[in-house]
């Protein structure tokens, strides 16, 4: 017997590789839901990890952040608040600033 | 926006489940909620009793620090303790703007009083009570605490 195929619908899905039943913190929306201004999940509403290893979605980070009150701590353990990839960037460029 | 959506699920969870001793009492809409709170231990400044708190929110809680004081009414008490006013003003860090964390909740605020009235032996009020009392026109927000006492 030999199938032609006529069409078909590939459906995929996707989730953050964080733990199963965590939530932002700041807004306490899934981490695999969206912060509470944005509608859609995903690259429009990321997550940020912190060096400190905690997350919040990176539009909660920001806004918490803003704020003068923050003194750029996390929320969480109140160190400072560094990203984690923003860190290895500033670690690449330290030997193009470094003097000839 | 942010603080609504937030809000609403902070309320589904305290209309399921709250720790003893903490009860929702009022949370019509999400500006104003009261709640009310009872000290679990046999402390003798507090036992019996039960202290209302007024909680206020703005547009941007969790990111901005709600207001909470207790309030008073025939069968709600002031608790003596020597970090809250007679009117019901309450000097605890993590209320303040530099003591503030989004990730607090109403929950863990209610859980934080509790905790700082159990831990509490003296039986009496802040310094200068009388006269922050007879002159305090400011919202607790915008009062300046400087926190130096660590012991309670």
């Amino acid at each position: 017997m030999k199938v032609t195929i006529k069409e078909w619908n590939a459906v995929a899905a996707w989730r953050w590789d964080m733990p199963d039943d965590d939530v932002c913190g700041i807004c306490r929306n899934p981490y695999d839901s969206t912060c509470s201004k944005c509608k859609y999940p995903g690259d429009d509403c990321p997550l940020l990890l912190g060096e400190c290893n905690h997350s919040f979605h990176m539009h909660c980070i920001f806004s918490w952040l803003r704020q003068e009150a923050a003194q750029e701590k996390c929320p969480m353990c109140r160190q400072p608040f560094k990203s984690k990839n923003q860190e290895a960037e500033t670690q690449d460029a330290t030997p193009n600033t470094s003097p000839a | 926006m942010f603080a609504s959506k937030r809000l609403s699920k902070e309320l589904i969870k305290l209309q399921d489940k709250l720790p003893p001793g903490i009860a929702l009492v009022k949370a019509d809409d999400f500006r104003e909620w009261l709640m009310d709170i009872r000290v679990m231990d046999d402390n003798p400044l507090y036992s019996g009793q039960t202290y209302r708190l007024k909680f206020t929110f703005t547009q941007s809680y969790p990111i901005e620090a709600p207001e909470v004081v207790f309030v008073r009414d025939e069968s709600h008490p002031i608790p003596m303790h020597p970090h809250i006013y007679s009117n019901g003003i309450i000097c605890l860090d993590l209320l303040d703007r530099t003591g503030w964390s989004p990730v607090h909740n109403v929950e863990s605020v209610c859980v934080s009083l509790q905790s700082m009235l159990t831990s509490n032996t003296k039986n009496e009020r802040p310094p200068g009570d009388e006269a922050f009392v007879r002159n305090n026109t400011q919202r607790p927000r915008d009062i300046s605490f400087v926190f130096h006492d660590n012991s309670v």
